[in-house]
Formats: C-alpha cells, structure tokens, sequence
C-alpha cells in the first residue's frame, strides 16, 4: 500500500508544482494587465491635464471639440495614440492612462485614469505665440523641486486635426525639440567654465589672462575667430565669459594647468558622452532626452577646442542644458530631476502614483557652483537686466548646416528663492531683427509669475 | 449498486448545473444571429449529459465520480469550442468528445485487467513502431500531419497513451537484474530507455518540439515508478543521480537547440509582438480585455488569431468568458487528475498507468497555460479536452481511460467459501 501511495504523492507534487505556477501566472496577469491592455485597440484612455486642470490631451477629442489651436503648443510634447509619434507623454506613459480594471474588463465609459502634469497651459500658449514665425523651443522648470512648467517645440501639430497632410508638415512638427540634442554655441561655455573651476579652483582660474585680437592662431596653426571683429583685449575669466570670447576659451583649454582628461572627467560628470563613451539617457517621466556628446582628442588641436566652444561635434539638448543650470542656481552641484508627471489616478480616480522631487549624482561641487553661479549673474545683471528678472545666464549662438544658419540659445536661471526658475532657449536660424532669446526668458518668466 | 465517492445524483446534478448556467450565458449574452444557434448547441449537450449519465449505470464500476466529471469537462469544452467569434455549434468538436468518451470506456476495459495487458505488451510496442512508421513515411521532416484529405491525423498525439501504458507493462521483470559489467541492469528497463530516445529523436526530426516535455515527463515518471518498483523507501541517491543527468540533458538540449527554437526561447514578445511574439501578446492582451468575467460568448476577437482555439485556447476562453471561466475549465482537468489521488490506485500497474495519464495532462496544461502566456517559452500544444484537435481529443480520452481504471475498476476477487461481513464492507469502500 504504500508504494501505491508512492504514485499519488508523485501526481500530487506534480499538481502542486502546476498549481504555484497557476498561482505566478494569476499574479503576473493582475499586475502587468494594464501593460497588456494599453496594447489594445479597444483600451479607453483618460485625460490629461495641465497644473490647472486645462485638459492637455484627449483621445476621444474631434474637431471643434476645443477651441481653434487648443492642443498646438503641446502636440508634439504630449502626443496621441496615432502612432506617429513615440516620444511623447502619453506614448510613455499608456499604461497610466488606461481606464481599465481587471475586475470590469474594457466596460470603463466613466473611468477616472487620468495624468495630471506639472505644465502650466497658459504660460505655454504664450511663450508658443511668442517665438512669432521663428522655429525653436523653449523649456522652463522649477529647479527646487523639478516641476516643468513651459515645454515648447516649434513647428508642432495639433492632434485633433490628424495627419491627413502629414508630408506637408514641416521639419521637426512631429518632435519635441526640448529633448533632442543640437549644437549648443557658446552654452557650452558653462560647462568648460564649470570644468575649469573644478579642476582649478576659481583662484587660479581668475589669474588666468588671455589677449584676444579678434583671431587666434592656435597651438596647431589654426585660426579661432571671435565674434568680435576688434578682439576684446586681455580678460580674465569673467569678463571672457560675459563677452563669451572665443580665442579665451582657446586658450584656456591649452593652459598647461590642466589636462585633457580633466575636462573629460567633468564632462563626463555632467553627463555629457565624451568620445562615444556611454552615457544614460535622462528619462523625463518616460520621455527619453538623448544624452549630450562631445569629442576630445586633444587640447592644442582645433578641434577638441571649438568642442568646449560649443561647436564642432559637441551636441546638448536644452532639457540637459537647463538641468546644468539647476545645479548651478541650487548651489549643490547636483541637478534636479525635471518632471512632467505630478500624480496619476487610476480608473476609480485614486491616486495611485505621485512624483516626487529627486537630484541626480554630484556633478560638481558646491563650491563650483558657487563660483559659476556668481560669474553667470554678473553677465546676467550687467547684459541681460532686459529680462527684468534678476537672473544668471549664457546665451550661444551656434552654427548649424555648415555654417549657413545661425540658431541662437539662451540658458539660465532665477535668483529668487521664493520664483526658482531654469530654463533653455533655442531659436533656429535667427536674424538680428527677428524675436530674440531673451524676448523669450522674458516671456516665460512673466507668463510664470 | 455500487457505492460511489461522491453521490451519483449529485454529482450528476452539479454537472447538470455547470451546462445550465454556461447555456444561459450563451442565450443571454452571447453572439448570435439567430436563437437557434445556441439551442441547437443546449439540445446537444444536454442530450450528451443525459445519455452519458444513463449509460454509464451499465458499465459496472466502483465510482462514477471520474465519468461525470469527464462528461462535464467534454461538454464545457463543445459549450467553449462553439462560442468563438459567434455561437455555432462545433458538431466537429462534438463528434471528437462523443468518440473520447467512448474511447476512454474502451482503454478503461482494456487496461481493467493487469494479466491481459501483460500478455499483449508487444502488441503495443508494435503499435507504438507502426505510429512511429508512419511519422517517418507519411509526415515529413518538417510536419506532424498525416493529411487524408477528409480528416488530418497528428500520429504523435496516439503515441502518448501507449507510451504510459508500456511503462506500466513488465513490472515482475523489475525484479529480474541482470549483471552487464558492474552494473545491475533491467533489460526492460533498457528498452523503454531506448524507445523514449527513439520518440525523442523523431520529434526532433519532424520538428515536434513541442510535445517532447510531455513526453519527457512521461519518461521521467515512468522510471521513476519503474525503479522505486520493488522497494519501500525511495533511494534518495538514484534520485538525486537521475535528476542530475536530466538537468544535464535538458540544459545541453537548450544550448544546442536548433536556431528557430533559440529565437523563441529568448524572445522578447512585447519588442517583437509584430513578429514571434505576436501570438503570445494577442493572447494575453485578449485576457486583459476579458478580465475576469470576459466579454461574452462570440463577442471576442482572438479567434481571427491562429490557433485561438488550440494552443492560445487558454486566452480565447478568458476573453469571451473571463479568467474566472478560464480557471474554472482548468480546474475541471485538475480534478480529474485529483481523483486519482484521492481515490489510490489498487494495483502498481494502475498506479503507474495513473501517474503517466496525469503526466501528460499536467505538462500538456503547464505548456498550453503557462506557453500562451509568456511564463514559460510558447510550445504550441493543445490544452487537454478542451482545445480543438481531433487525434489529441481521442488521446487524451484513452489516457482518462487509464486514470478511470486506477480508481474505478472492479478487480476480480477469487471467490472464497467465506468472508468476514466487515471485510466485505471495505472492499466497497468507494
């Protein structure tokens, strides 16, 4: 009898065996269902709202739902389920938007799923309207806690009109530039200044003294041109940095003071993939901003200098500029994370995810913000007080498509504990008498206030 | 009459109940064009319920218990099988359960009687070479089929009762070891061996992959009972030595698999759900659409899908009838296998019959369930009883057959001038 038994244990193990899996399978269906769900053509998305409770996105939305032009300032950044755009907030964030439950299936008609962002609608339609005819973007956070606030890409698309005259639509609509890299021009002065310091000391690197006659002949032969055709004669650091002098910045890169791996060193802490060395990707509540790069090979060759310009193969995104920026104005060396998530409430309006403030890694010290953040306030007080904000700031202007188009950049921040602002700027191929960068700090900042 | 584990009528009543109340979800929330769709289909399965009940009272056994739960299973199966994308009746699938039941009835009576299958074991060996035959002259390297024109016929699926019922065979020659070098060795032993690499190989060969794990688990039983034969205890050494060698042979299976069956092991289904996991991710966002009470019968999508109704068959029924209806089917089979736990065996052949029967049901759901789902790599094999397939319905009906035997079979008692009365009484225990 007993070895009789021996055959039932056998299939009872078996049975138990099925039987966990059973139960691993059920778990894994209940927790991954809304992943699974956000993959059907019959799942109902919920809305999308601004800070205010503007709706910023909604899937059932005709036209002449909303008002003309409604959803333009942010089509390219929260985006649709059309599929013609991937790196957008509801592409990246489906599973949140479902109004799905295991328990009631597809039948959620009143479901409550819903993502509420930290974008003020209103300040985005008229930093939007600001930038005029011009193309570009603009993106504005809260550099204490990360909330992003302004998020603009131009051209852009509005969602409810569809995609019928989609090879008609101009270059970019279906992108938001705010994460995508782009030559950064003098912007990039910030983090070679930041590097300097940090490898200097702001004491050393303040008796640093360069002549600038317009053109300098570099180590290797090669001429760097500076802006100014009558040369801005011998700086210091500061005044190089305000009069964002090219043939300092030459020259600064060949002191024998530091080497090239100093500045790789800091580069690399500002997440910026020097010589194809890999670099994480920030992740903005699912959106993937691409990583910064550079090439340095070495310093007394043309190149690698007209890289810590902000020329040549040197590539930054503003979102990434602006986090820079926020480690600056908080002082720390660490930035912060930006967000666009606040909180996300499931199909019964719980609230079931809520973001919150994060920094990354040290990326410089304190002490070197300190130092970025006074040279950076000083040009801003002395050439920027336009903005009528007291702020800290870089502008750049880059050369793109081989030199045949300027596009013009401004980065910076707030000095205000109580209204702690960052931002980037990006207006492409920008003339003298078109809106400037500054036109458009100015705007956002108002439109925040 | 004979006593049962369960009471006839309420068993019988419970069963009744489980078709009622599929049926009215039919008629009330299903998809049909015209109402006599599903009467036609609720006129079948309670015709099937009542003549089944009726003509079970003829056949002399120890419990009806396994029978009604048969019937039920095969029923919620035509019930399942006749809902999908809308209500028509699957008489195909209708025909297939009529001829299960009446198989498993016939291997009931065939294996009922150790001595008579002891004497004919070589007959099934010899079937088990013609099956094999067959795959090697009419299949091809690359199919599983046999087409006939009017009916298509998966040989491999008829392999696998024969394949437990042989493992059952020649237990009195497990006493008999014979001395080769230094080892004690069991020819018949040997031979299983042999015809379990043999089975092995061919479906290799004409790209069954799928179905080798039920075979190896039958395999894996079998010898498992086959050794712990003659002895009390288990030898915990053998044990531990056979469970080693089969981990060896599965990871070296695994590393020299051939390239498509690489690719679907390490698939990523959700990076590539327009490619090799397209079946997979179907499946599982048709259970997530149903949730768990779905979304009625007919009314899901999954069936424009291939093998909706056979290897993802699982998810088919979650979406049109929720997962609860999905678990509850699963069940049904589990509690077949159950009996024969609850209900041991009286005989080590039966035992071993029994433990190869639930083997093969067991591995074929984990395949089938655990596959579609993306828990385990996705095999493509049927779900026992329930999904469409003619030459896996008959299988499985001849391996129920096995499980019935172990529990149900009245053992020919010699007869004796005199019997104590309580004796009596536990010999009808059950």
């Amino acid at each position: 009898m007993k070895s009789l038994k021996r055959g039932s244990r056998l299939i009872a193990l078996m049975l138990t065996v099925f039987l966990i899996g059973m139960g691993i399978l059920i778990w894994k269906l209940m927790t991954e269902a809304s992943y699974y769900i956000s993959h059907s053509p019959e799942a109902t998305l919920g809305l999308v709202y601004d800070r205010n409770g503007d709706i910023l996105f909604d899937d059932n939305a005709k036209e002449g739902d909303y008002p003309e032009g409604h959803f333009k300032d942010v089509g390219n950044l929260i985006g649709d389920t059309s599929g013609q755009m991937s790196n957008t907030l509801v592409n990246k964030n489906l599973e949140k938007l479902s109004n799905y439950s295991f328990t009631a299936g597809l039948d959620n008609k009143n479901g409550k799923a819903a993502i509420y962002t930290t974008l003020n609608h209103n300040a985005n339609e008229q930093v939007y309207s600001a930038f005029g005819e011009k193309d570009g973007c603009a993106v504005a956070y809260n550099y204490k806690t990360g909330e992003i606030l302004v998020c603009v890409s131009k051209p852009n698309i509005d969602p409810v009109k569809g995609y019928a005259d989609i090879e008609n639509l101009p270059n970019g609509s279906l992108l938001c530039k705010v994460f995508s890299t782009t030559v950064p021009g003098s912007t990039q002065k910030v983090a070679t200044l930041i590097a300097a310091d940090e490898t200097m000391g702001i004491d050393r690197l303040m008796q640093k003294s360069y002549t600038c006659e317009s053109v300098y002949v570099n180590n290797t032969g090669i001429d760097i041109i500076c802006h100014n055709e009558y040369g801005h004669g011998t700086q210091n650091i500061r005044e190089a940095f305000a009069n964002s002098c090219n043939p300092y910045f030459a020259q600064l890169v060949e002191d024998p003071d530091w080497s090239i791996s100093d500045i790789e060193k800091v580069y690399n802490r500002l997440g910026i993939s020097v010589n194809g060395s890999e670099q994480e990707d920030i992740l903005v509540s699912g959106i993937v901003c691409d990583s910064a790069s550079t090439d340095l090979t070495n310093k007394n060759e043309f190149d690698t200098q007209w890289g810590c310009i902000g020329q040549g193969t040197t590539m930054v995104s503003p979102c990434q500029m602006m986090m820079w920026e926020s480690a600056i104005a908080n002082g720390t060396g660490r930035a912060t994370v930006p967000f666009l998530i606040d909180y996300v409430t499931n199909v019964n309006g719980r609230i079931v995810e809520r973001t919150e403030t994060e920094h990354t890694e040290q990326m410089f010290s304190a002490t070197t913000a300190k130092d970025v953040r006074d040279i950076m306030l000083e040009n801003g007080a002395n050439n920027y007080s336009g903005i009528g904000y007291p702020v800290g700031v870089k502008s750049g202007t880059a050369q793109v498509k081989n030199g045949d188009e300027e596009n013009s950049l401004l980065t910076g921040f707030v000095d205000d504990e109580s209204f702690p602002i960052a931002f980037a700027i990006l207006i492409e191929n920008r003339e003298d008498y078109d809106v400037s960068t500054d036109y458009i700090a100015s705007v956002i900042l108002n439109s925040l206030r | 009459m004979l006593k049962n584990g369960l009471s006839y009528f309420g068993i019988m009543f419970l069963s009744l109940l489980s078709h009622l109340s599929l049926l009215t979800v039919v008629f009330v929330k299903g998809n049909y064009d015209n109402i006599i769709d599903p009467m036609i289909l609720s006129a079948a399965v309670l015709i099937l319920d009542v003549a089944y009940f009726t003509a079970i009272r003829f056949i002399k056994q120890n419990t009806y218990t396994f029978d009604i739960l048969l019937v039920t299973v095969l029923n919620i199966s035509v019930i399942f099988q006749s809902c999908f994308g809308k209500v028509v009746f699957a008489g195909k699938h209708y025909i297939f359960a009529i001829l299960a039941l009446v198989l498993c009835q016939c291997a009931f009576r065939l294996v009922s009687d150790y001595r008579f299958i002891e004497k004919r074991k070589y007959i099934f060996y010899g079937i088990i070479g013609v099956l094999i035959l067959s795959i090697l002259l009419f299949t091809g390297s690359r199919s599983m089929w046999i087409d006939l024109g009017f009916i298509t016929i998966q040989p491999s699926e008829f392999i696998k009762p024969f394949f437990v019922l042989v493992f059952a065979t020649s237990l009195i020659s497990l006493n008999n070891k014979h001395k080769v070098l230094c080892f004690n060795v069991v020819y018949d032993n040997w031979i299983l061996i042999g015809v379990t690499g043999v089975i092995i190989l061919l479906q290799w060969w004409c790209r069954d992959l799928g179905s080798l794990p039920t075979f190896a688990a039958v395999a894996g039983c079998g010898l498992l009972m086959r050794i712990c034969y003659p002895k009390a205890k288990l030898s915990k050494k053998l044990i531990i030595g056979i469970c080693a060698a089969a981990a060896v042979v599965i990871v070296a299976a695994l590393k020299f698999a051939p390239g498509y069956v690489q690719q679907r092991l390490n698939v990523d289904i959700w990076a590539d759900q327009h490619g090799d996991g397209w079946q997979q991710c179907q499946a599982l966002i048709a259970i997530a659409e149903g949730g768990w009470f779905g979304k009625g019968p007919g009314h899901g999508r999954l069936y424009k899908v291939p093998a909706a109704d056979t290897d993802i068959i699982f998810s088919s029924i979650s979406e049109e009838w929720g997962m609860l209806a999905a678990l509850l089917a699963v069940f049904m089979i589990l509690l077949l296998i159950i009996t024969a736990v609850i209900n041991t065996p009286r005989s080590y052949f039966h035992t071993t019959l029994s433990v190869g029967a639930g083997a093969v049901f067991i591995a074929q759901m984990s395949l089938n369930v655990f596959g579609s789902c993306n828990l385990i790599p996705f095999t493509g094999v049927t779900l026992p009883f329930i999904s469409q397939g003619g030459s896996s319905m008959l299988a499985c009906g001849i391996l129920a057959g096995f499980l019935k035997a172990g529990q149900a079979t009245v053992f020919y008692v010699p007869p004796k001038p005199a019997m104590r009365p309580d004796a009596a009484g536990r010999r009808q225990g059950r």
